[in-house]
């Protein structure tokens, strides 16, 4: 039995962003908010990755930040969901020059999902949000 | 003004440069910076704006800016030292803000600042090798350094630092990572107790090296690269940055592109004050309120869509004028929508300012004093709700529609979070009036011109400032006739108002502290992180925090009925 399946009713969400410009912090803040409200699937934020299903890297990763990224996914419970969220977050976006930067996020640890846009739109999330659904349940 | 300034700069002037009619840069020799910046700020009651420091392979520069906040001129001192180990005397115990800046500049360009109280880095982390500096013209586009294993590892509190005037203190660091900021920071709060007696400041979490990216983008590309910058202010900084270049090319736009500026810019005030008030409701408790103010959000979020096609970034700005179009037909259509938004503000204004929790939480809490706040130079609905009366939209900006229409600069009194709440609710009503006024007078004007053309940028240098929702934006630009910025100085107005929390901060009690740190707005974005650390033990979390915080909301709601 596929024991991912369970979590795909209510996936628990912790928001890590490095140096990200904010929008897509609040996109994802907008998302919880009455016109999108993806609680409708279980989804929540939480305050600590101990109780996160899924983590959400949004921003380039810059020399103060990386280590972070790596601390948190190896104290997080596994399995973990992992989004990048943004484009910054897929692929350092405009950011690949500068001189703070590091490495992309899915070299630093696996990415389940990618979630393209500067910022992704609310129902580009949602739409993220349902395929990360369906590969837990192991239907994609 | 321009007199009184000649007056008391005599004798140290070398050169005195007039730009246009707003912008004067005078060349001082740096023996004479410190007196000529203190006559300036303290007997000219000039705001201190920013340093920019400059490259010029031959040399360094630093230019300082002041601001006359009742006419818009802005002097920049003007002020020459050697690129190798060169000094020049530090401002940072005349004008408290130039604090950062200094900090900045002597780990981005190398230039010492003799007398400095603070020589550590700000922005860069503790493996960045030394003696490397980035935003010097010999450090290539795109070069990365080696990075050392702890480059992101928290500066280590020490047992012994725990007592303090003989009583057990503890640190509470907020962050690196947390909502409570524009840009991740770090925030240690030393405790006694329930009182906060110390704040400790650590930037450069969010450091992007967004100057440096400019200097390899084309002109037209920095509109879309200073657009990221915040994602909040995306307006602002794009306009800020046009008004630099225009600034320096001097040029005038057509009248309907001023118009479009102005609503694109003001609905963006709207939302981010919504988004502000929403989240100081969930600090304190009120959970509603965010998530009423967030849902009506979205309504200004829909009018920026429909003029720009995007909900956050708009990409409207372009050098000479905007890239897209307002349709007459759908003018009265945003209309409404927009008059949709008085009433919900009434809400807002009825259920925050009239509720005795409210008052009791935030009353004569984070007090910023008049002195403190012209001290700390900060801006906006930080320094307003202090009984500074500047609004850059009053007085600087030649490429908007502010001087054609009516509409109020607001000021409060006590510099407590209360006021800051209530300067920033009144302020939306203000730029609802702005909208409509705008839509009015378009719906009077064709469509369709709505840029010049602007073929090249010529050598020069020009300034532009506009007023983000958080204060004023500040840019900088210098061009060789090239097509790129030789150099673009880029200041957020979080970079000035974020330094006056070690003064608000101080004093309160913790359950305060949360409400407090978010009053200069560095606007909360993703979910929380926070840690206590007492003696290497965990005390509070994020929260916790928040817990205690409402907590406190309760206990005063209770004891009001």
């Amino acid at each position: 039995m596929n024991k991912l399946k369970i979590l795909s009713k209510s996936i628990w969400v912790f928001h890590f962003a490095s140096a990200a410009c904010n929008n897509c912090d609040i996109e994802i803040l907008d998302v919880l908010t009455p016109r999108f409200d993806v609680e409708r699937f279980g989804v929540k934020l939480v305050g600590s990755i101990k109780h996160a299903d899924a983590m959400l890297v949004s921003g380039m990763m810059n020399r103060k930040g990386a280590e972070f990224l790596k601390d948190l996914y190896d104290q997080a419970p596994k399995p973990l969901a992992v989004i990048a969220f943004g484009s910054c977050a897929s692929s350092m976006g405009m950011f690949k020059v500068s001189y703070n930067r590091v490495i992309p996020v899915d070299e630093i640890i696996p990415v389940t999902a990618y979630i393209p846009g500067c910022p992704p739109r609310p129902e580009a999330i949602i739409d993220g949000i349902v395929k990360v659904v369906k590969k837990l349940r192991g239907e994609i | 003004m321009i007199n009184k300034v000649k007056d008391i700069l005599q004798g140290k002037i070398i050169k005195w440069e007039e730009k246009s009619s707003k912008r004067h840069y005078i060349e001082i020799d740096k023996k004479d910076l410190r007196s000529a910046a203190e006559l300036l700020f303290r007997k000219l009651e000039l705001r201190f704006c920013i340093a920019t420091g400059l490259d010029n392979v031959k040399n360094m520069e630093v230019l300082y800016h002041f601001s006359d906040d009742k006419t818009g001129v802005v002097y920049s001192l003007r002020v020459f030292t050697d690129r190798d180990k060169g000094k020049i005397p530090s401002i940072a115990d005349i004008i408290k803000g130039a604090t950062w800046i200094e900090r900045e500049m002597r780990e981005l360009l190398g230039i010492e600042f003799t007398g400095a109280a603070d020589t550590s880095r700000l922005l860069l982390d503790p493996t960045w090798p030394e003696g490397v500096y980035p935003l010097r013209k010999d450090y290539e586009y795109g070069r990365k350094e080696p990075r050392g294993e702890d480059s992101c590892r928290r500066p280590n509190i020490k047992i012994e630092e725990l007592t303090k005037n003989g009583k057990k203190t503890k640190i509470i660091p907020i962050g690196p990572y947390h909502p409570l900021q524009e840009e991740p920071e770090f925030f240690e709060l030393m405790v006694q107790g329930e009182k906060v007696i110390d704040l400790n400041i650590n930037l450069g979490y969010n450091h992007r090296g967004i100057e440096k990216i400019a200097e390899g983008k084309h002109w037209d590309q920095v509109t879309f690269l200073v657009e990221r910058i915040c994602g909040i202010c995306s307006c602002s900084h794009p306009y800020a940055y046009v008004n630099a270049v225009e600034d320096l090319l001097g040029l005038e736009i057509p009248l309907r592109a001023k118009y479009v500026r102005t609503v694109i810019a003001e609905l963006e005030r709207i939302h981010s004050h919504l988004l502000w008030l929403g989240l100081a409701g969930h600090f304190l408790g009120y959970n509603t309120v965010w998530m009423w103010a967030w849902k009506y959000r979205e309504t200004v979020l829909d009018l920026c869509e429909q003029i720009s096609g995007n909900r956050n970034h708009y990409a409207m700005m372009r050098i000479g004028g905007v890239r897209k179009d307002i349709f007459n037909s759908e003018i009265d259509g945003m209309k409404e929508k927009a008059a949709s938004l008085v009433p919900i503000l009434d809400l807002f204004k009825g259920a925050v300012i009239d509720d005795p929790v409210i008052h009791a939480r935030t009353k004569n809490i984070g007090v910023l004093s008049k002195e403190e706040a012209i001290n700390y130079c900060v801006t906006g609905p930080t320094a307003r709700p202090s009984g500074l009366d500047q609004d850059i939209r009053k007085i600087d900006i030649l490429n908007g529609a502010y001087q054609l229409i009516e509409w109020d600069v607001i000021v409060c009194q006590n510099g407590d979070i209360f006021d800051k709440t209530v300067c920033r609710v009144l302020e939306m009503y203000e730029s609802v009036k702005i909208i409509t006024q705008c839509l009015d007078k378009l719906k009077g004007l064709k469509e369709g011109n709505i840029w010049e053309e602007v073929r090249e940028i010529p050598p020069g240098e020009g300034i532009g400032r506009y007023e983000a929702p958080r204060g004023e934006v500040w840019h900088y630009v210098r061009s060789d006739g090239g097509n790129t910025p030789v150099r673009h100085k880029i200041r957020a107005p979080s970079y000035m108002n974020v330094l006056s929390n070690e003064l608000a901060a101080v004093g309160g009690d913790v359950s305060d502290a949360a409400i407090t740190l978010a009053a200069v707005d560095p606007c909360y974005c993703c979910t929380e992180r926070m840690q206590a650390v007492e003696n290497g033990n965990v005390k509070y979390n994020w929260e916790e925090l928040l817990r205690l915080s409402e907590e406190k909301t309760k206990r005063l709601r209770g004891e009001l009925k």
